[in-house]
Formats: C-alpha cells, sequence, structure tokens
C-alpha cells in the first residue's frame, strides 16, 4: 500500500456494455448525450447493447468492508467483475491501489492476481479433481511455489476456516457450506489485500448462512482487508457492511451506511429493500413520531427520539394510548401511538 | 374453412404456407406428368445438358494428389514403423501375457465384471483360431487411436482457444458426419498406395472428429465460475487450461475417447475392402465371399468381442472415478507371465486353436439345413417385400405392377382411377380442415404412381425447396435447392434419386417400427429391460457385421440392403421416442392425472406432443446412420450412390468417389437440417 490516503480501490465513471461494438457505441451515446450518463444507457439500450454497469463511481478504502446490493440481474456480478478483471470495462477508469488497471498488461494482472487479490464465488468454482489441500494451494502452484511449502501454507488456511480433517476430500464429497469454506480458503491462500466476494452465502440454507457470515466477520476482524462483497439480501449487507452502495438496473443509486440506507432511503427501489429488513434495530423512534402533537394518555414509558423501534416497542407493551417522546434534554417533542411503533414492525416481518 | 373457399384465389393468401407451398408442390407435380409426353425433358434431365462434374472432379483431385504426394509418401514411410512396432508387439507376445494385461486392465477399470468380459472375451477370440488377425487389426487401431486422439485433442483446444475457428471447425465437423466411410478412401488409396496405411489413415482421420467434438463441448461446458476461479488464482491461459479446464472436462473427454475407439475399430474394419492386410475384417470379407457363412459369422463375433470389450471399458473409464486394487493387477499380469514360462515349450501356437471350428461347421451346416426348410416362406417374404413395396416405390406402379407378379397389367385408365381416389380423398380432408394433410396424400400418391426413382426433376427441387422453407425458411430452401441442383447437373442424379428410394424406404420402416418398439419401451419396464441390450449391442457392433446374417439368410439382394440398413438405423429412433415419452415433466403428468386422464389419454395428450421434438432428434439420427449404413450394404448389392462410391474405390477413380461421396453428404445435410429444423420448431412451440 502507498500512501495512506490512497483508497484500496477506485471506479470513476465505470461503464461495461455488452453487445457489438461496445465500446464504439458507448462513445457515441455518451457524446450524443452531453455526457448524460442516464441518458446514454437509454441510447444504448435502444441500440439493443446492454449497459450492465453505468457510471459507477465509488471509492474502497483500506480495510473497508464494502457491500455492493442489488435485485438479481442489476449489475452486481459485473460490476465485481470488472474491478477484478475478469471483465475488462468498456469506459472509465479503475484502480486498484493506485494503479490503473484497465489499462494494465496480462502479465500485470497475473501478477496482480498473484499479489493481492483473492476471489469467493456464488457456485464455489471448486476444480472438480482436486483435494481440499490442492485445490487452496493452486493459487501458490501456479506460481511455482514446492509443494511442501504451499501445503504447509494450504494447512494453515484450511484451518482457519474450521475445515481441519477434510483436506484429502474432494468437492463433491463436501456439503455446500463446508465447500463454500474452501472456496474462501483458497482465495485467502496468497494473503491478498483485496478480497472479492459474490454472493458467497446465497446459495447455503439459512442457518448455515448465519454461521458463515459470522465467521466471516471473525475473520474480517483478524485480517483488516479491503473487501467487495455482494449479496441480494438485504439483512447481509446491514449485518457485515461497513458502507452499502445499492443498485438498480446497472446504476448505483445510493451509497451510505447502512443506518443512512435504512432511515434515509433515497427512493421508493431502497426504501422496498429496507422494508424487507427488521427495522426495529435500524430504525429509530423519530420515525414514526408525530412531532408537534402533545395530547397523550396518563402513561409514560419514557421515550426518546434516538431509541430503536424495538427498544420503544419494549417499553409499550401493554399500552393503547399515545404516549410522550422526549429529546436528549428531556423535552417533550412529539407522540407516538404504540400502534404505530407496531405496524411500523409488522411490515418488516412479511 | 370450406372447401369451394379454398379453391377461390382470393383464399390463397389466407392459407397456411404449409398448404401454400404443399399446393405448389403439387402443380408443379401434376404440370410435369402431363407434359411429359411433349417435353420429356421436363422428367428426364438430358444427358447432353450434364456437365462433366465429376471428371473435372477428379482432374483437380489428382493434381492436387500428386502435389502432396511426396509429402503423404514420407508420412507413410515414418507411419510404417510404429505399426510394425505395434504389430510386432502384439504378434510375438504370448497370448496368456495378452489376456492377463487385458484381464488387469479391465479389473483396474471397472473390478470383477469388466476383468470376466476381457477374460471371456479374449478367450473366445482365442478360440476361434483368428487370434493373429485380431492382433493384426488390434495393432491397426493401437496406431490409429493415439494419432486421432491427438488430432482430434488439437482439433478441439484450437477451436476453443480461438472463437473464429470455431465456427469453421464446426461446419467441417458437421460435414465429415455425413461424409460417408468408402468416400474417405479413394483419395487416400491415390495418397498413399495400397496397403494397411491407408486404412490407418482412414480410420483416423475418421475417427478425430467426435474426439474433438467431445473436447470442444467439454470444454464449453467447464462452468464458468471454475474459469474464473482459475483465472483469478493467478494461472497462465496455459496454466488455466491444462490444470483446470481439461481436468474438469474429463467426463465429456472420455466419451470423447470412447467414441474414438469405436470410430477407429469400425473404420479399421471397413477399411479391409481395399485389402492387403491379414486382418479380421478381410476374413470377414473373404469368408463372406466364400459363402462360408459359418467361419464369417465366427469371424464376426470376434469383431463384434472387439467392439464390446473396448467400448465397455473405454465406457467405464468415462463414467466410473472408481480404480480398484493395484495388486490383483499385478497379480494378474503375473499369472499371465508365469503360465507362459512355464508352458513355453508345449504353448499351443495361437493360430492353431480350432476350438470353435466345429461350430462354424455347424452354423453352416444349420444354416443349409434351416434355408432348406424354411425356404418357401423366407423367399415368399423377400418376393413379396420386393414385388409389392420395394419395387412399387422405387419405379412405382405403372411399371412394377406386371402380370407376372401382381395377376394384371397397369392401365392408364387405373391411374386415373388412383388420382380420382385421391382427389376424393384430399377434397374431404381439406374440408374437415386438414387442407395441408389432404395435398401431402395426393402427392403421396402421385409419387407412389410414379415411383422414387423417376420422379421428376422439378418435381423434387420444388418439393425440398417447399419442406426447407417450412423447416427453416428461406436459407434452408435456398441451400437444399442449390445442393440439390449441383447433383442434377453433375450427372449423379438417377443414382441420388436411387439411394433416397432405398434409404428412404428404410427410414420410413424404422420410423414406424422403432417409433412402435419405442413406444412399447416406454410404457412397459419389462420390454425395456430386453429392448435395451438389443439396443446396445446393435450401437456397439461395427457396420459391417451387420451384413453378415442378412447375407447369411437372404443373399446379395436389394432386400437384405434394405434389412441391414433398418437394423443399425432403428436403434435411434427407439431410444429417442422412449426417452421422448418417458421425460415428461412429473409435474405435467400430475395435472394430467389429477384431471382425471386415463393412461392412454395422458399419453396421448400430454406425453407425444411433449416428445415430438425429442423423437423428430431420434428420426434425424436415423437418417444418418441409414446413409452411413447405405454405402456400406453396397457390399451386398444395392444401386445408386453407394454402389457408385465402392466401385470408384475399386477403380481408383477419384472423380466419381468423392463426387457421389458429396453426393450424399448433401442428401444427408439436406435431410439433417431439415429434421433439425421442424425439431427446432415444435421446441420453440412447446417454449423449451
Ligand atoms: N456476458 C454477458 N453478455 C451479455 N449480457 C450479460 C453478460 N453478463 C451479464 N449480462 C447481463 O447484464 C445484466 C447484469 O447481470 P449480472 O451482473 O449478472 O447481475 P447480478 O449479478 O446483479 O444478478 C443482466 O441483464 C445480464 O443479463
Ligand atoms: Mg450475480
Amino acid at each position: 500500500m502507498t500512501e495512506a490516503n490512497t483508497p484500496a480501490i477506485a471506479c470513476r465513471k465505470l461503464w461495461q456494455v455488452f453487445g457489438d461494438g461496445a465500446e464504439k457505441a458507448l462513445t457515441d451515446a455518451l457524446a450524443r448525450s452531453g455526457n448524460d450518463a442516464d441518458k446514454a444507457a437509454d441510447l444504448l439500450r435502444d441500440a439493443g447493447m446492454i449497459p450492465a454497469v453505468q457510471d459507477a463511481n465509488f471509492e474502497v478504502h483500506d480495510g473497508e468492508l464494502f457491500v455492493i446490493m442489488g435485485l438479481s440481474g442489476s449489475g452486481k456480478s459485473t460490476l465485481i467483475r470488472c474491478i477484478s478483471q475478469l471483465l475488462s470495462g468498456t469506459g472509465g477508469e479503475i484502480r486498484i491501489d493506485g494503479e490503473d488497471v484497465r489499462g494494465a498488461s496480462k502479465k500485470r494482472l497475473t501478477a496482480l492476481r498473484r499479489q493481492k487479490l483473492g476471489m469467493v464465488f456464488q457456485h464455489f468454482g471448486l476444480f472438480p479433481h482436486m483435494t481440499v489441500t490442492e485445490n487452496v494451494a493452486y493459487p501458490l502452484r501456479v506460481q511455482g511455489i514446492s509443494r511442501a511449502e504451499r501445503t504447509e501454507r494450504a494447512r494453515e488456511v484450511i484451518s482457519l476456516v474450521g475445515l481441519e480433517g477434510r483436506e484429502d476430500s474432494f468437492p463433491r464429497q463436501l456439503s455446500g457450506g463446508q465447500r463454500q469454506r474452501v472456496g474462501i480458503a483458497r482465495s485467502l491462500a496468497v494473503n491478498p489485500d483485496i478480497w472479492f466476494l459474490d454472493e458467497p452465502f446465497s446459495a447455503l440454507d439459512p442457518l448455515i448462512r448465519r454461521q458463515l457470515q459470522d465467521e466471516f466477520l471473525n475473520i474480517q476482524a483478524t485480517l483488516k482487508k479491503s473487501i467487495v462483497f455482494i449479496t441480494h439480501d438485504i439483512a447481509e449487507a446491514l449485518k457485515l457492511a461497513d458502507r452499502i452502495a445499492i443498485m438498480r438496473d446497472g446504476k448505483i443509486v445510493q451509497i451510505g451506511t447502512p443506518t443512512e440506507i435504512v432511515l434515509h432511503p433515497v427512493d421508493d427501489y431502497v426504501r422496498e429493500f429496507s422494508k424487507d429488513v427488521a427495522k426495529g434495530q435500524h430504525a429509530i423512534v423519530s420515525s414514526v413520531m408525530r412531532e408537534g402533537e402533545t395530547q397523550f394518555g396518563p402513561d409514560d414509558p419514557g421515550l426518546q427520539t434516538g431509541m430503536t423501534l424495538d427498544a420503544a416497542l419494549a417499553k409499550c407493551m401493554n399500552l393503547y394510548e399515545p404516549v410522550p417522546v422526549r429529546d436528549s434534554s428531556g423535552e417533550v417533542v412529539g407522540i407516538v401511538h404504540p400502534s404505530d411503533l407496531a405496524a411500523a414492525l409488522q411490515v418488516d416481518e412479511a | 374453412m370450406s372447401a369451394d373457399e379454398q379453391l377461390t384465389p382470393h383464399a390463397l393468401t389466407h392459407l397456411t404456407r404449409g398448404t401454400q407451398v404443399a399446393l405448389i408442390t403439387l402443380l408443379v407435380g401434376a404440370l410435369c406428368l402431363v407434359l411429359e409426353p411433349l417435353v420429356p425433358w421436363l422428367v428426364i434431365w438430358p444427358a447432353e445438358w450434364v456437365l462433366p462434374a465429376t471428371d473435372w472432379v477428379g482432374a483437380g483431385l489428382k493434381w492436387f494428389l500428386e502435389g502432396i504426394k511426396p509429402v503423404a509418401r514420407l508420412f507413410s514411410e515414418l507411419m510404417r514403423y510404429p505399426m510394425n512396432w505395434a504389430n510386432a508387439a502384439l504378434g510375438a507376445t504370448p497370448w496368456p501375457i495378452v489376456i492377463g494385461l487385458v484381464t488387469a486392465l479391465g479389473w483396474y477399470i471397472g473390478g470383477l465384471p469388466m476383468a470376466a468380459l476381457g477374460f471371456l472375451g479374449l478367450s473366445f477370440v482365442l478360440s476361434s483360431g483368428y487370434w493373429p488377425q485380431s492382433m493384426n487389426t488390434l495393432a491397426l487401431v493401437a496406431v490409429s487411436v493415439p494419432l486421432a486422439l491427438i488430432l482430434g485433442g488439437a482439433i478441439g483446444i484450437l477451436a476453443n482457444e480461438v472463437p473464429r475457428v470455431k465456427s469453421v471447425v464446426q461446419a467441417v465437423l458437421d460435414v465429415m458426419q455425413t461424409v460417408p466411410t468408402f468416400a474417405y478412401l479413394t483419395p487416400l488409396l491415390l495418397l498413399f498406395g495400397f496397403g494397411p496405411v491407408v486404412g490407418l489413415i482412414a480410420s483416423a482421420i475418421y475417427a478425430a472428429p467426435p474426439m474433438a467434438r467431445n473436447v470442444m463441448l467439454g470444454l464449453e461446458r467447464v462452468e464458468p465460475e471454475i474459469k474464473e476461479a482459475a483465472i483469478m488464482s493467478g494461472g497462465t491461459r496455459f496454466q488455466q487450461l491444462f490444470q483446470v479446464e481439461i481436468p474438469s472436462a474429463t467426463t465429456q473427454i472420455m466419451i470423447g475417447v470412447n467414441q474414438c475407439l469405436m470410430a477407429a475399430l469400425s473404420m479399421v474394419i471397413i477399411a479391409a475392402v481395399i485389402g492387403g492386410f491379414n486382418d479380421i475384417g478381410w476374413e470377414v470379407l473373404l469368408t463372406m465371399r466364400k459363402a462360408q457363412f459359418g467361419e464369417a459369422l465366427l469371424a464376426g463375433m470376434v469383431i463384434v468381442v472387439f467392439a464390446v470389450i473396448i467400448d465397455r471399458m473405454s465406457g467405464a473409464l468415462a463414467t466410473e472415478r472408481k480404480r480398484h486394487d493395484r495388486r490383483v493387477v499385478w497379480a494378474l499380469v503375473a499369472f499371465g507371465v508365469v503360465f507362459t514360462a512355464l508352458f513355453w515349450s508345449s504353448l499351443p501356437n495361437a493360430s492353431e486353436f480350432t476350438l470353435m471350428d466345429p461350430v462354424a461347421g455347424a452354423v453352416d451346416s444349420g444354416l443349409t439345413a434351416f434355408t432348406q426348410a424354411n425356404g418357401p416362406w423366407l423367399d415368399a417374404l423377400k418376393n413379396n417385400s420386393m414385388f409389392y413395396v420395394l419395387l412399387p416405390l422405387r419405379i412405382g406402379l405403372d411399371q412394377a405392377v406386371l402380370p407376372f407378379t401382381w395377376g394384371f397389367a397397369w392401365t392408364p385408365a387405373m391411374s386415373y382411377g388412383l388420382f380420382a381416389a385421391g382427389a376424393v380423398i384430399a377434397a374431404l380432408m381439406a374440408w374437415r380442415g386438414h387442407a395441408t394433410g389432404g395435398l401431402m396424400v395426393l402427392i403421396g400418391i402421385g409419387m407412389l404412381e410414379t415411383g422414387i426413382a423417376n420422379l421428376p426433376w422439378p418435381f423434387v427441387l420444388s418439393g425440398t425447396a417447399a419442406l426447407g422453407w417450412v423447416a427453416g425458411g428461406r436459407k434452408l430452401a435456398l441451400m437444399s435447392v442449390i445442393l440439390l441442383s449441383t447433383i442434377l447437373v453433375s450427372g449423379l442424379w438417377e443414382r441420388a434419386l436411387l439411394s433416397l428410394y432405398l434409404s428412404g424406404a428404410a427410414v420410413f420402416a424404422c420410423a414406424v417400427v422403432g417409433g412402435a418398439i419405442g413406444l412399447l419401451s416406454a410404457v412397459s419396464e419389462t420390454a425395456w429391460k430386453i429392448v435395451r441390450p438389443i439396443c446396445d449391442m446393435l450401437q456397439t457392433i461395427p457396420l459391417f457385421v451387420f451384413l453378415i446374417p442378412v447375407l447369411m439368410v437372404f443373399q446379395i439382394g436389394e432386400f437384405s440392403a434394405f434389412l441391414a440398413i433398418c437394423a443399425y438405423a432403428v436403434v435411434p429412433m427407439i431410444r429417442y421416442t422412449r426417452h421422448g415419452l418417458v421425460n415428461t415433466p412429473d409435474e405435467m403428468m400430475e395435472a394430467a392425472i389429477s384431471s382425471g386422464a386415463t393412461e392412454w389419454q395422458i399419453l396421448r395428450d400430454i406425453r407425444a406432443p411433449y416428445a415430438a421434438p425429442t423423437i423428430l432428434l431420434g428420426l434425424n439420427q436415423t437418417i444418418l446412420y441409414a446413409f452411413a449404413m447405405l454405402v456400406i450394404a453396397a457390399l451386398i448389392g444395392t444401386t445408386g450412390l453407394g454402389q457408385s462410391i465402392y466401385l470408384a474405390l475399386g477403380q481408383a477413380d477419384v472423380g466419381l468417389g468423392i463426387s457421389a461421396g458429396a453426393a450424399m453428404a448433401i442428401l444427408a445435410l439436406i435431410a439433417d437440417r431439415m429434421v433439425q429444423g421442424f425439431a427446432e420448431e415444435r421446441r420453440q412451440a412447446l417454449g423449451l
């Protein structure tokens, strides 16, 4: 890593367009629309192209866990594949630790992958003809590292992901959760600085998923990598992310911390997502408070504006009349109907 | 729609595409028949109009082949070494060791069943007395297969790496699939001269495409994420390909190896017609020519045994991962060696075994007794099929109906009567809403009256265009007509029609019989248990061997050829029909059952429509199989293109051999594209 303020990953005006002659079409479309991304995308669509990533601009800082979220088909995989240069990108700029990778040679890319990139795939992408150890050691094998040395390193990462004892199994003999552990171990074998994960837990059962999420957080707590993590599951995003980018139809519509996303969704698309989460843990009383009203009942359970909905509801369990809400200084600033509280959480269950 | 409405010109535009083209075809055919007395060239393409294309092709090819001949001869000199080594190695190795090795290999690949197969199979070969000839054949295969594997593998990998090459390779492989086996041999004969090298090269060329195909398919089907994982691991392209992609595609590639082996064996045996090599194929030919059917059958059985051993073992290699205990392998090999050493002085020469000779003799005499006992009804079967089915199909009722066979002579009045009856049926069908069907009936009657070999060429061309247009649009129609026209102007037309007649008859028979058997196998699990091994067997047997039994019972002639073609080509029809019918999605079946449909209704309304595309693909395979066998069947008496190719081989006439081969390929290609087109249309209609 160079200077402290160089972001691990920086994307500027990044486009990925699918179709014949995409590059020229993009240049034309941008020229005709006067560099307006939305108009250019429409022009491209009219020409039968697929603008899978449109004008993506964001940075991922050192040690940050950056989550990209969106419905399926919104371009998440395409975006992460541009950054990891599995797709070359059609326009714009991608810098990894300040180095422009879109212009990099094949050789340089191979070197980069050997030194500092690791990737985990939704369907694991394990090599069926190799054992767990061989899979995990493969990134070292291509560099010509001796068998003894790479096996040694492989064992380390295998125990990091808790797969001791399965070293000599083949992928087909493992469960889904175990397979993804192998995928994770393999991506960590070269001890990369930057870690790409494309929906790593989406193919797993909910219970296993939660377990792996927790272990993933533990690993990240010790390793402190710069991470791009993709998911379509808002709960997963909120649980893991330092920051979240929300994608729709190839566009990044909002970037923010989990709280920002839940409390200040920029549009209905983002709001729809947050409807599906346990808002109680992320939203606070002020979001359902009737500001300025002072007509409340005899009970005062002591609500404050900054309390989460869950906490507030716990205090109003047996109440049916409006209760007062105070700000941090103790002043009553509004009221809350307990039924509103319940209603706000009710949607979440659906 | 009512009948009179359709006859007005205004209604013509409202007809479906199929009805329109059927109507046009019918009109063209009728016009040709009516005008025949006035303008005979409408029916038979005049000889003066024939371009000497065959000679041109011959001259051009000869010039080209002479040019590369020195290289070829050098190559053939080089190939002589590995061939001699393989020959010497297999010939000189004492038979107990060979048997021990094959048994050990069988054990290693597939455990006890495979070991038993290897042991019993080779023991049979040994006892037949054809051991030396078999080893010669095996030596050819042993050299040609590595060549084919390398060639096919390299082509497959190249196509995978260079996307631009891919479509070209695919097209070439498609064409090669349709070029009949014998057609390869003539130019090779010119290049390499008589001798086993021709068989070797031909079999390598013939066996490479299946390998290339499967390598391409296998690499294509490697999960994208596995490919991406290899890239992200920092592998170079070379590492990605050889360490990850090819190993991940092993199963598919092993299927390629299996098909490659079978193709090589089949071709090596066919190449025996060139002669000059004392191999097992030659033995079959020789005994067949001498009418020693017992011996021919025995030699044929030896070929079948080899085919089964090679197929099952390489098949097990593709499907089973488990490898068996090596200690047993060593024990088996050691046993072979020790056995040899112990009995060295008294070890009989492999060619001296005559255990099976009595069997061959018994078969011969049994056969004579059988044909004598059943002669009348066998003859009746053959003659009736010829006189009442095949011959009318070929030359038409107007020529085939003779007092000598049918008991009366065909008169023009009968033709008119037939057409009138057809018209009535067609009108009735049109009135019931089946206008296209009615027209087809009328066309069919016309064809029956004229005979396929005598069909007017404008009718054939317009009919082909019509079918092509319905099946695959304007492009297919145009391509078919252009390709057929090249046959027409190059003077191979009549032979092409003859080939079309025989393969058409065989395909029709296969469709009916195979469809029925497939249906039965789909309904009854017991039937499938019986039918399945038979199908497996028929698909393993090299083409050549099919000729032996039909020849034994029905002698040389068109009927024997017809039977051989049917026996070989019926298998895909059975398999695909059953597969299509059985694989109806459970949900659909459950929906039908809960709607209260009976078994029969489910079959008719749910399974059959759903299976239609699959069955059409089976028909497609059956057509290709029939064409492939048609050429081989030339050995026992067919007319047409197959015969030309075979004759060309005998006279080393490259022009005729290649032209006739190309004509066969054209027919097969057109049929293939059309049936695929129909299948695709059905699939789209079902939303698959
Ligand atoms: N190789 C490709 N060629 C053409 N279109 C593609 C390709 N890959 C993805 N797309 C299209 O780009 C869009 C985004 O796909 P993807 O990035 O896979 O979405 P996500 O990962 O968010 O589900 C989809 O409409 C998809 O059809
Ligand atoms: Mg995706």
